[in-house]
C-alpha cells in the first residue's frame, strides 16, 4: 500500500490488494484501497493483476464499474504479485492500481490471434492503442504491454508493435501467468477477459518515460550455437542433442545433490539460455524439460542463434532488481508516483523464501514511490533495436 | 605448511586471477566469434526461408536490427535529392520517410555514386535523418544495393545505431554480402512471384474472345507485374500505333494518337522482336519499357510501361513482360481462331438443323423442338400436324425431280405464312412436313390449322409452265405435356395421316385410340412381316381372269396371302404397303412370281388347250437394279415370258431409272398391264412412258356403273376406248353383279374378274375349276 500526493502536475496513484476466495469481495477490497488516495477523483488508468483462481469477469466488472467510463483498464493474470513492498504469493490475490493526473494520455488497444500471426496481432494492437490515445502525439511515449504468455511468438508480437512505434518508443510489460500451472493465461482490456491475445496501453507524456530491464544471470557454458530448433523445442545445441548439452552445463549450487533438476513450481528454473546480443549482453530465455523429455522454451528461439547456458545466484537476482527499479525511479526530473514492475516467476522460484526480501528491497529502491507489479511468464523491455522479449528478467517503468 | 601455504597463497591467487581473466577473455572472444557466426547464419537462414518478397525484406531487416543492435534499418531509394524509404525496421509506419523522403546526405550520395559501402561514427547532422537528429554519437552504415554501372543505381541499405560501437569493416563486409544476397533473393522471388502470377493469369487471358476486353485485362496485369504506375498496350496496324488499352494514374501519354510506329522509342529493336528499355522520348526522362507482341514475324501490339522506380525495369521485369507478350500473342490468335471456329460451327449447326431445300427445320431439329416444347411447361397440350402432298410423286414423275423440288419450295413458302409465332414448321423429307402448334388447346385448333394449310395450298402452283393442284393429307395429334414424347407424337400423327390418305385426298384425320392401335399394329405387323416368308405364313391364291363373252378362264391373277399365326388372314392392302415400306416386298414379290410361274407351267402342261397366262403384281422396287432379274425367275420356272403379265400401278415411283429392266422384260415378251387405271390424273402420261399392253379398270368404276348409270359407265367406256385405240386389252376388276357384267359386255370389255365370276382360289380349287372347264368344253 502506498499513497503519494505530489505537485499539481504529478500523478496521484493508489494501490490495493484483496484476497480470499470470494472474487467480488477480493476485487472490491483491492479497489477500495487503491481508489482511496484519489479522494474521489476519477482515475485515468487502472491496472488489475489477478490470480487465475478468481472469476475474472466478476473482478473486471467490479473494477470497470469503479473506474468510470473515462479510465483505461488493463491487466493480466499472474503468478503472484508485488505491491508496495509486499509479496502476494502465487495462487491468491488481486492487486489494483489507480492513477490519476500527471499529464498522461492513455490509449487502450487489444488484438487476438497471437498464435496464428503474432506480428500481425502486434501491429494491429499498436495501431489500436495509438488510435485510442487520440490524434495529438505526445513528446514522450511508451507502450505498456500485457500478452497471453502461453500464446505465440512473443518477440514476433514485439516486432509487430515495433513496426508502428518505431525505435523511439520503448515497450515494457509482461506476459500473463497462471500461478505456475502453465495451463491458461488471460489478459484484460476494459471488462474483457481475453485469451490468445495481447493488450496494450499507449502512454503519452510530457516527461521522458523511463523503461529498464535486467536479469543478473551468468553464463555457465561456452557460447553454443542453436543448431536445431523446432518451434518451442530446442533439438540441438552445437550439433549435439540439446538436452544433454544443457545438462552438461548445469552449475552445481549447494552441492551435487541439487545439481540436477530441482523442481520448482513445475519446471526447473535455475538454468536458462542467454541469447548473445551484438553488444555481448545476454537476453535470457527460460527453458525446461517438458513431460515428453523435450528441452522446451516459452517462446521460439531464433534458429542459429549464439547462446550460452546461464544460471544465477539469488543475491545477483536481488541486486539486479534493485538496480532496475532504481534506474527508473531516480532517472527523471520528477519523483514518480508509481513504479511498475514485471518480475519473472522464475526469479521467484530461485529466490524461494527470499521473495519477500525482494519485494521489500524493490520497494526500498523505488524511493518512496509505491511499487506495483506481478510475477510473469515473460517480460518486455524494448529500448534498443527490435529485441525486447526476455525471460527470467525484471523490467520496470516509472509513471 | 601453513606458512608456506600462506606465502604461496597470494601467488596462487594472482595466478588464478590472471587465469580467470584469460578465461574470461577467451570466453568473450568465443562469444564474439559465435555471435558473428550466428548472425551470418541467421541472416542466411532468413534469406533462404521461402516467403514473399515483401516478407523476406521485412524479416531480413528485423534480423539485421537484432544482430547489429541497430535502432533503424531501412532500404531507401534515392530519387533526385531525396531518399525515400521503402522498407524498414525501426521507423514507425507513419514516418514521412515513406512519402516525402529525407534529404539525401553527402555520405549516402557518395555511396550511391561510388557503389562502395561506408560507415561513420558520430554521424554529422547532415547525414542523419530527422528522427535521429537529436541523437549524439550515432553510428551508421550505408550499403549500396544495386551494383555500380547498372543502368539505374540508387537503392541503399542504411543502418543507424544510437551510441554503441562503430560499424567495423568486418560488419560492412557482412552487410554488403547480406545486402547482395537479400537483393538477389528479392529479385528472384519478385520474378518468381511475377511468373507465378503470370502463370495463373496467363491462361485466363485466353478466355477473352474479344480483343478489347483481353487488352483491358492484360494492361492491368502488365502494371501489376512490372510494379509501375502507368502501362499501356498499343495496337500496331498498317505501321500506325494507337493506344488500345491504358492503366495509368490519370497520366496523359503526352502524344496524339495514332502515331507512326517508327516514332515509338526503340522501334528498330521492337520491330526485331526485342524489348526496349530506355528514355521515353517525348514522355520525358522517365524510363520506359517497351515489349513487342509479335505474330508471323510482325509487331501487332506493343506493351509499354513507364517507370519511376528504375529498378522496375531490371532483367526480370523485361522477361516477365516478354512472357506476357507471348501469352497475348497466343491469346489474340486464339480469339480470332475461336471466332472463326464459332462462325463455322454456327454454319454447320444451321446446316445440320435446317432442311437445305426449304430452309425449314429438319427432322432432327423438329424432334428436338417437339421434346423441348413438351418439357417447357408441366401441363397442357401441344398440337402436331403430320402431312404430305397428295400426288406429289406423280408431279415428280411427270415433270422431273427438279420440278418436284421447286414445288416443295413453293409449298414451304406458302406454309410459312400459315405458321404463327411459337409454332414450328419442319420438312421431314420428301413431301412430308410437320407443323408443331405450341398454342393448341384442343382438337378444334388442330382442325383449324389443318384447314388453314389446305387453304394455303388451294391456289394452283405455277410449275414449268403448268399449273399444278396440290392437296395435303394431314394427320393430327395432341400430345400431353409431361407424358408425350416427340417420337410417340410423330408416330401417331403419321398413322393418322395414313388414315386420312386412305379416305382420299386433302383429308385431315385426327389421331384417336383406334388409330393408335392401328399405328401400333402397323409396327407389330412390320416386324412380323419380315419373318412371314421364312415361317411359311405366306401363300399364293389365284383369281381367274375370264373372257367375258365365253365365260372361259384365260388367265389367273396371282395374289399373295398372309396368314398371321395370331391375327389370322391379314388383308393384302394392309401388308403389301408395309412390305413396300420395309423393302420386304423384294423377297416376297420374287417368291410370289416364282410360285405363280411354276404353277402356270404345271397348269400349261395339264391344260395345254387353255393357253393360260398368269398376271403377277409387281412393285417398283422389284424393277430396280440390284434386286435380281425377274426374267431369270420366269425362265427358271420353265414358262414362256410371253405368257406372263406383270401388273404395275400408277403410283410406281422410284428413284432409279427402271427403263432398262422394263425394256429387257418387254423384249423378252413379258407383257405389262396397268393396275387401277383411271385412279390417277397422270394415267395417260403414264401410258406414254411405260410399254403397257393392258389396262385394268378399277373396281371403283365398275361399281359405279350401277350407282350412276351415266357417269360410271361413261368412264368405263372411255377406258375401253383408250385401250382399243392403243391396241391394249382392257380388264375389268371387281365384277360383283350380273348387271355389271352385262354392262361390261355391252361396252365390249373383253376380260374381267370378280366375285361374280370367281373369288381367288387355292391351287387345288383352281385346278378343279380348270378341269371342270375342260370337261365342260
Amino acid at each position: 500500500m502506498g499513497v503519494r500526493a505530489l505537485s499539481s502536475n504529478s500523478a496521484i496513484s493508489g494501490v490495493g490488494t484483496g484476497n480470499g476466495t470470494d472474487s467480488r469481495l477480493a476485487a472490491e477490497t483491492a479497489i477500495e484501497e487503491a481508489f482511496r488516495p484519489l479522494a474521489g477523483r476519477e482515475p485515468d488508468l487502472v491496472l488489475v493483476y489477478a490470480s487465475v483462481r478468481y472469476d475474472l469477469e466478476t473482478v473486471l466488472k467490479a473494477v470497470t464499474a469503479a473506474a468510470g467510463p473515462s479510465a483505461v483498464v488493463a491487466g493480466a493474470t499472474t503468478s503472484g504479485q508485488l505491491e508496495g513492498g509486499r509479496l502476494i504469493e502465487p495462487g491468491d490475490g488481486i492487486a489494483v492500481l489507480a492513477l490519476a493526473g500527471g499529464g498522461y494520455r492513455f490509449g487502450l488497444g487489444h488484438a487476438t490471434g497471437l498464435q496464428a500471426d503474432a506480428t500481425r496481432a502486434g501491429r494491429a494492437l499498436a495501431r489500436a492503442a495509438l488510435g485510442a490515445a487520440g490524434p495529438v502525439r505526445s513528446p514522450h511515449e511508451a507502450v505498456l504491454l500485457f500478452s497471453d504468455g502461453l500464446a505465440g511468438d512473443q518477440q514476433e508480437l514485439l516486432n509487430g508493435i515495433h513496426k508502428v512505434t518505431g525505435f523511439q518508443i520503448p515497450v515494457v510489460g509482461g506476459a500473463a501467468a497462471d500461478d505456475r500451472r502453465l495451463a491458461e493465461t488471460f489478459v484484460f482490456a476494459g471488462d474483457r477477459v481475453l485469451r490468445d491475445a495481447a493488450v496494450a496501453v499507449w502512454i503519452g507524456s510530457d516527461r521522458p518515460l523511463r523503461v529498464a530491464g535486467g536479469h543478473g544471470w551468468q553464463p555457465t557454458s561456452l557460447p553454443l550455437m542453436l543448431s536445431g530448433v523446432e518451434g518451442q523445442i530446442v533439438k540441438e545445441l552445437g550439433g549435439r542433442p540439446a538436452r544433454e548439452v544443457f545438462w552438461e552445463n548445469f552449475r552445481p549450487r549447494g552441492g551435487v545433490d541439487t545439481k540436477l533438476y530441482k523442481k520448482a513450481g513445475g519446471y526447473h528454473s535455475e538454468h536458462a539460455f542467454g541469447l548473445i546480443q551484438p553488444d555481448g549482453s545476454l537476453l535470457i530465455r527460460g527453458a525446461f524439460i517438458d513431460s515428453d523429455g523435450n528441452l522446451r522454451t516459452f517462446s521460439p528461439m531464433p534458429p542459429y542463434s549464439a547462446v550460452q547456458v546461464v544460471s544465477c545466484e539469488p543475491d545477483d537476482l536481488l541486486e539486479i532488481g534493485e538496480e532496475v527499479v532504481e534506474r527508473v525511479a531516480r532517472g527523471g526530473e520528477q519523483e514518480p508516483s508509481v513504479v511498475l514492475v514485471f518480475d519473472c516467476v522464475a526469479r521467484l522460484d530461485i529466490l524461494g523464501e527470499r521473495g519477500h526480501e525482494e519485494a521489500r528491497r524493490l520497494q526500498r529502491a523505488a524511493h518512496g514511490a509505491p511499487t506495483f507489479g506481478y510475477y510473469t511468464y515473460g517480460e518486455f523491455a524494448r529500448t534498443t533495436g527490435v529485441a525486447g522479449y526476455h525471460n527470467a528478467t525484471i523490467a520496470a517503468l516509472a509513471l | 605448511m601453513v606458512a608456506y601455504g600462506d606465502r604461496q597463497a597470494p601467488r596462487f591467487e594472482s595466478e588464478a586471477e590472471s587465469l580467470r581473466a584469460a578465461l574470461s577473455r577467451a570466453e568473450g572472444a568465443a562469444a564474439a566469434a559465435y555471435r558473428d557466426t550466428a548472425r551470418l547464419i541467421r541472416l542466411l537462414t532468413v534469406i533462404g526461408t521461402p516467403s514473399s518478397p515483401g516478407r523476406l525484406i521485412d524479416r531480413t531487416l528485423t534480423v539485421l536490427s537484432e544482430v547489429f543492435a541497430a535502432d533503424v534499418v531501412c532500404i531507401a531509394e534515392a530519387i533526385d535529392d531525396r531518399l525515400f524509404v521503402t522498407a524498414t525496421s525501426g521507423l514507425p509506419e507513419d514516418d514521412p520517410a515513406f512519402t516525402t523522403g529525407w534529404a539525401l546526405g553527402p555520405t549516402a550520395r557518395r555511396v550511391i555514386n561510388s557503389g562502395s559501402a561506408a560507415a561513420r561514427h558520430g554521424v554529422p547532422a547532415e547525414d542523419l535523418p530527422p528522427p535521429l537528429q537529436d541523437e549524439r554519437g550515432t553510428s551508421a552504415a550505408w550499403i549500396p544495393l544495386s551494383g555500380v554501372g547498372s543502368e539505374f543505381a540508387g537503392d541503399l541499405l542504411v543502418l543507424y545505431r544510437r551510441g554503441g560501437d562503430l560499424f567495423t569493416p568486418a560488419d560492412l563486409q557482412v552487410l554488403l554480402s547480406m545486402a547482395y544476397r537479400m537483393y538477389s533473393a528479392v529479385e528472384a522471388r519478385e520474378r518468381g512471384a511475377a511468373i507465378e502470377r503470370l502463370a495463373q493469369a496467363g491462361p485466363g487471358l485466353a478466355r477473352h474472345l474479344d480483343v478489347g476486353s483481353l487488352l483491358e485485362d492484360a494492361v492491368l496485369l502488365l502494371r501489376e507485374l512490372t510494379g509501375t504506375d502507368s502501362t499501356w498496350i498499343l495496337s500496331v496496324r498498317d505501321d500506325l500505333a494507337e493506344v488500345a488499352a491504358a492503366a495509368d494514374v490519370g497520366e496523359d501519354t503526352g502524344k496524339r494518337w495514332p502515331i507512326p510506329a517508327g516514332e515509338l522509342p526503340g522501334w528498330p529493336r521492337l520491330a526485331a522482336g526485342e524489348a526496349y528499355v530506355g528514355p521515353g522520348g517525348a514522355n520525358g526522362d522517365d524510363p520506359m519499357l517497351l515489349v513487342p507482341v509479335m505474330r508471323d514475324g510482325g509487331v501487332i501490339a506493343v506493351l509499354a510501361a513507364k517507370g519511376r522506380r528504375a529498378r522496375s525495369f531490371g532483367k526480370s521485369a523485361v522477361e516477365v513482360a516478354q512472357v506476357l507478350a507471348a501469352y497475348l500473342s497466343v491469346a489474340i490468335s486464339n480469339g480470332e481462331l475461336y471466332r472463326r471456329l464459332k462462325a463455322r460451327e454456327q454454319e454447320l449447326h444451321r446446316r445440320a438443323s435446317r432442311d437445305p431445300l426449304t430452309g425449314l427445320a429438319n427432322r432432327m431439329t423438329a424432334a428436338q423442338r417437339i421434346d423441348e416444347t413438351l418439357a417447357s411447361t408441366p401441363t397442357g397440350v401441344v398440337g402436331l400436324l403430320f402431312f404430305d402432298l397428295d400426288k406429289f410423286k406423280a408431279v415428280n414423275d411427270r415433270l422431273g425431280h427438279e420440278a418436284g423440288d421447286e414445288l416443295i419450295q413453293q409449298v414451304a413458302q406458302r406454309l410459312r405464312k400459315v405458321v404463327r409465332p411459337g409454332d414450328m414448321l419442319a420438312r421431314f423429307g420428301g413431301d412430308e412436313f410437320v407443323l408443331l402448334i405450341n398454342g393448341a388447346s384442343d382438337l378444334t385448333d388442330l382442325n383449324d390449322m389443318g384447314r388453314r394449310i389446305q387453304a394455303a395450298l388451294a391456289d394452283e402452283f405455277p410449275l414449268r409452265g403448268e399449273r399444278v393442284e396440290v392437296t395435303a393429307s394431314i394427320g393430327a395429334v395432341l400430345g400431353r405435356r409431361g407424358t408425350a414424347t416427340a417420337s410417340a407424337m410423330l408416330r401417331d400423327a403419321d398413322a393418322a395421316m395414313y388414315a386420312a390418305k386412305a379416305r382420299g385426298t386433302g383429308r385431315l384425320e385426327v389421331f384417336d385410340d383406334e388409330a393408335s392401335h392401328r399405328s401400333i399394329d402397323r409396327l407389330d405387323l412390320r416386324s412380323d412381316l419380315s419373318e412371314a416368308l421364312e415361317h411359311g405364313q405366306l401363300s399364293v391364291v389365284y383369281q381367274p381372269m375370264v373372257e367375258l363373252k365365253t365365260n372361259t378362264i384365260r388367265s389367273f391373277e396371282a395374289l399373295a396371302r398372309w396368314r398371321h399365326p395370331e391375327r389370322g388372314n391379314v388383308p393384302p392392302d394392309e401388308f403389301i404397303p408395309l412390305a413396300e415400306e420395309t423393302g420386304a416386298i423384294v423377297a416376297i414379290g420374287a417368291w410370289v412370281l416364282d410360285q405363280a410361274c411354276r404353277q402356270l407351267a404345271t397348269w400349261q402342261r395339264e391344260f395345254p388347250e387353255a393357253h393360260l397366262t398368269m398376271s403377277v403384281n409387281i412393285s417398283a422396287v422389284q424393277l430396280e437394279r440390284g434386286h435380281g432379274d425377274l426374267l431369270d425367275v420366269i425362265r427358271s420356272a420353265g414358262v414362256d415370258p410371253a405368257d406372263i403379265w406383270l401388273e404395275v400401278t400408277e403410283h410406281m415411283d422410284t428413284a432409279e431409272d427402271i427403263s432398262t429392266q422394263v425394256s429387257a422384260l418387254r423384249d423378252a415378251g413379258v407383257h405389262f398391264a396397268l393396275d387401277d387405271f383411271g385412279m390417277s390424273y397422270s394415267s395417260l402420261a403414264y401410258l406414254q412412258r411405260f410399254p403397257v399392253e393392258g389396262l385394268k379398270i378399277d373396281r371403283a368404276f365398275v361399281a359405279a356403273m350401277n350407282d350412276d348409270a351415266d357417269n360410271g359407265r361413261g368412264i368405263v367406256r372411255a377406258i375401253t376406248a383408250v385401250a382399243d385405240s392403243l391396241s391394249m386389252k382392257a380388264f375389268a376388276e371387281g365384277i360383283e353383279t350380273q348387271a355389271q357384267l352385262d354392262g361390261l359386255l355391252d361396252l365390249g370389255c373383253g376380260y374381267g374378274q370378280g366375285h361374280l365370276l370367281s373369288p381367288p382360289l387355292t391351287v387345288e380349287r383352281s385346278t378343279a375349276a380348270l378341269r371342270a372347264q375342260r370337261d365342260r368344253g
